[in-house]
């Protein structure tokens, strides 16, 4: 039978209609919007068994509790452990993003040990009598930490270097307080352990000292808008009202409101006062209303072995000469507290000084180093938490790894200890055993939230523990203590009564800046220099909740004044140097202030107490 | 037809003229299962500091990329973003409050449904969760223009994760492709795995508790709570009876299940009133 090409036309036009009534065209449409969502350009989440597995945050000394839950092995997210003592089961934003540090883009991967191993036997060997070999430990307080200590004991001239330590050393009760008077101090944003904070913060009145509405400010009981730069002077009238004249001058509020503050600090106390700068003036009002003892007592440490105990003291950088370091070892491989990098700098030998920094991103003091040795990054490292600032009683916390580090990291204890001649041993061990010997604290272990005294426990099980996610907190807080009292050579103590040149950071006093450097700083953001995770983005750049890094806020009168209206990038300039920064114009800001988010650059240049000028790019 | 063949016999107990009853027995469960749960929040905006752990939480959780580099805070995905806002006053006078803004997972007259030209959103009997079909959307971006809230986010990109931290996704949340749109779902995936949970104990239903979202479980204060509206003793269903409570865009008649509280004046008569009475902008951020 002959077919037409008409006929054929014709059976293909109601093939392809009547293929319209049946199910399979639609399923081809489900099919290939399905494919779609795992084409090769979608990352497919893993599969395997899932577990939780337990540690301890080593972001910064609150070291919260942390449950992680794994999907084969991988952390996949982080959570706080309910019924952590500590903590509470609190987690900031970095510390639930933790687990993405390990893939940051600009994590450091390489770098060349047996290269600075050598430039460190070389320098060592030619080092003078009048020079020194240094480790500048940005974490103190860590089992980590005493290793360089015992390592600078054991060379000639070797100093080990600590940035001031918060509150010079001291703990806050804050469960005592009833009324707290924080100058510019974010307490609700960052400051201390963040559960412990929350907890305690329906038993205090808090009262808020600060230029701008700060997110503290926000959900302060009172908030005192003083002008920029005048939080040492309401200090000082509330410790001595014969000040208050001029102190209302400075700050803007009348003599009424400081003396009424005044009373009220002394009537409803325990009281407690914070300040963003660690202000000789606020722990000199906290000795005059009696907090020592009540809300304040000196620090304590986990304790230690007694082959530790011949270790070099603990020194701030500006106790150091000029031009006399002529190896300096910087650790920088948990973040800690900031120094700018041109106080660093110009205590170094003028001729060739070796400094060598263990970091696991370029964006610290890398950048400023001959060396550079990439080190694990949390949550790959192995090390304990040092002491948090609201931790009355002594804690041994360990950060125990979720993920194997990559090849080729570098330990920093290892390798100072290697180029110093000392058995670095298991530092980590050696102290959970002297711990033990006390006998006296309990093991609270997260992953059944127990406590167990210390005395029901075998050695292996409390190291066991420690290492699956757990913490020793001493029976006691050491409370009664007399008040600290230091010279300017520690990191710790050296707070009341302190000698202007032996501010934090050594920083000269603000009236000879004035001029020149108009603008006091304000950190809008908690400080750090470390990198965190991409995954922040979304408070800076997906949204405007918070200030990207290095970047400054201020009125529009303050950017008119400084010529930068209208533009999005300026010059940030302050007595250690300038650098490049993004401006943001905010009415919130009062005029004559800069609220600054720091970021590596920033922190290079700005200290405690700085201030700063800025111009057009 | 049907009666001749022996397999397939006549049930006796259905007499020939009898008109055929609703089924009394199978009504109640399907009752049931329309009000089993209508999951809803209550949010303390006088604990919220603003720390963005709800946000960060969130993205972790459902496997939201970090920002691509051309993303902006209009472009960008926070299923969960935290807002400033302030009574408008400048100086000594100006007082801030922070506000997380989410999908209100509306109850009546959901607006998202009504546009959605492909059926990609649809709320669930079950939970009244307010869900989100990417595999259905065709990025229309209808439900973004009607959503009052500003609660739905469209993929301008690929999801995209630095090299190696494709690692560390959710495996219960499928990533989501370039074009369609996403919102929050009060963590589904979440829901499903203590449904699983629940069946594996041999209980039928998710006990109180047992199931909270990321931004709940991470939120440091516990200003954001989660619980069964249904349940009178549940936090957000005492909260949603507080007078300080009150909801977003109220007069919309949408019925969000999301409650916020304050105690100060000032922020629920800004939420109450687009602009407060000096006249001056309140929204920021």
């Amino acid at each position: 039978m002959q077919r037409t090409r008409r006929e054929i036309l014709l059976f293909m036009g109601g093939g392809a209609a009547g293929a319209m009534l049946t199910p399979a065209p639609w399923r081809l449409v489900t099919d290939a919007a399905i494919w779609s969502e795992n084409w090769p350009g979608i990352p497919r989440p893993a599969r395997g068994e899932i577990t939780a597995r337990y540690t301890n945050c080593a972001l910064c000394p609150a070291g919260c509790a942390v449950r992680a839950r794994c999907v084969a092995g991988q952390p996949v997210s982080l959570a706080g452990v309910s019924g952590g003592p500590l903590s509470l089961g609190a987690l900031c934003a970095f510390g639930l993003t933790g687990h993405h540090l390990p893939y940051h883009p600009k994590r450091l991967k390489q770098g060349t040990p047996e290269e600075a191993a050598a430039a460190v036997r070389g320098a060592m060997a030619k080092c003078g009598p009048s020079e020194n070999i240094a480790v500048l430990d940005l974490a103190p307080g860590r089992s980590a930490s005493w290793t360089y200590r015992r390592a600078m004991a054991a060379v000639a001239n070797g100093v080990y270097l600590a940035p001031p330590l918060p509150l010079g050393g001291a703990a806050v009760n804050l469960a005592k307080a009833r009324i707290v008077l924080s100058l510019g101090a974010p307490l609700l944003d960052g400051w201390g352990t963040p559960g412990n904070v929350h907890a305690a913060r329906a038993n205090f009145r808090l009262v808020q000292a600060e230029p701008w509405e700060s997110r503290t400010a926000a959900l302060a009981d009172e908030w005192l808008p003083i002008r920029p730069g005048s939080e040492a002077a309401l200090a000082l009238a509330l410790t001595d009202p014969k000040t208050a004249a001029s102190a209302a001058q400075a700050t803007g509020l009348t003599e009424k409101q400081i003396a009424g503050l005044a009373n009220e600090l002394r009537a409803n106390g325990p009281a407690l006062v914070l300040s963003a700068d660690d202000l000789p003036e606020a722990m000199a009002l906290n000795q005059a209303l009696g907090a020592w003892g009540q809300t304040l007592a000196a620090g304590s440490e986990a304790p230690l072995p007694d082959v530790w105990k011949k270790a070099a003291p603990e020194r701030v950088v500006a106790s150091v000469a000029d031009n006399s370091i002529r190896v300096l070892f910087i650790d920088e491989s948990v973040p800690g507290s900031h120094i700018p990098w041109s106080a660093v700098e110009k205590k170094l030998v003028r001729d060739n000084p070796v400094v060598v920094a263990f970091a696991w991103s370029l964006e610290g003091y890398g950048r400023h180093a001959q060396f550079t040795l990439p080190t694990a990054v949390y949550p790959e490292l192995t090390g304990d938490i040092p002491p948090a600032v609201d931790s009355p009683a002594a804690t041994f916390r360990i950060a125990a790894p979720l993920v194997a580090p990559p090849a080729g990291m570098t330990d920093p204890s290892a390798f100072i200890a290697k180029a110093t001649g000392i058995d670095p041993g298991n530092a980590l061990q050696e102290r959970a055993d002297a711990i033990y010997k006390s006998g006296q604290g309990t093991l609270f272990t997260y992953a059944d939230a127990k406590s167990t005294p210390l005395k029901d426990l075998k050695p292996a099980d409390f190291w066991k523990s420690l290492n699956e996610g757990g913490a020793w907190i001493a029976n006691a807080a050491v409370g009664q203590d007399a008040i600290l009292r230091g010279d300017c050579q520690s990191p710790r103590g050296p707070i009341a009564n302190r000698p202007a040149g032996c501010l934090p950071a050594n920083l000269p006093h603000i009236g000879s800046l004035d001029t020149a450097f108009p603008l006091p700083v304000a950190f809008s953001e908690p400080q750090s220099a470390s990198l965190t995770s991409p995954l922040m983005s979304k408070l800076y750049q997906d949204s405007d909740l918070r200030m990207p890094p290095n970047t400054a806020a201020l009125h529009p009168d303050t950017a008119r004044a400084s010529g930068i209206l209208g533009a999005a990038r300026a010059v940030l300039e302050t007595q250690y140097g300038r650098c490049a920064i993004g401006v943001i114009p905010d009415a919130s800001v009062p005029p004559g202030m800069l609220a600054v988010a720091a970021g590596a650059e920033v922190l290079d240049i700005c200290g405690a107490l700085t201030r700063a000028k800025v111009v057009a790019a | 037809m049907i009666a001749s063949n022996p397999a397939i016999q006549p049930n006796p107990a259905i007499q020939p003229n009898a008109t055929i009853q609703p089924n009394t027995e199978r009504q109640p469960s399907r009752e049931r299962k329309r009000a089993v749960s209508r999951y809803g929040m209550s949010i303390d905006l006088d604990r919220c500091t603003g720390c963005g752990a709800c946000m960060v939480a969130c993205a972790v959780e459902n496997n939201i990329p970090p920002a691509h580099e051309g993303a902006t805070a209009r472009k960008g995905i926070t299923w969960i973003r935290v807002f400033k806002v302030d009574n408008g006053e400048e100086g000594p006078a100006r007082r801030s409050v922070f506000v997380p803004v989410l999908c209100q997972q509306c109850g009546e007259d959901t607006p998202c449904v009504h546009v959605c030209p492909q059926q990609a959103v649809e709320v669930d009997p079950a939970t009244g969760i307010v869900g989100q079909m990417p595999e259905r959307c065709l990025g229309c971006r209808y439900c973004m223009a009607a959503c009052p809230y500003h609660a739905r986010f469209f993929n301008w990109w690929d999801p995209a994760w630095p090299a190696g931290m494709e690692k560390t996704l959710n495996p219960d949340v499928a990533p989501r492709m370039r074009g369609v749109v996403e919102k929050c779902n009060f963590c589904h995936g979440r829901w499903h795995a203590a449904k699983e949970r629940a069946a594996a104990a041999g209980k039928p239903e998710i006990e109180a508790g047992a199931y909270v979202p990321a931004c709940v479980e991470s939120c440091p204060t516990g200003a954001i709570r989660f619980g069964d509206l249904k349940d009178s003793a549940s936090e957000p269903a005492v909260a949603a009876k507080d007078a300080h409570s009150f909801r977003l865009l109220e007069k919309l008649g949408t019925e969000p299940k999301i409650y916020y509280r304050s105690k100060r004046d000032w922020v629920r008569q800004v939420a109450a009133a687009p602009k407060p009475p000096s006249g001056k902008e309140n929204a920021r951020g």
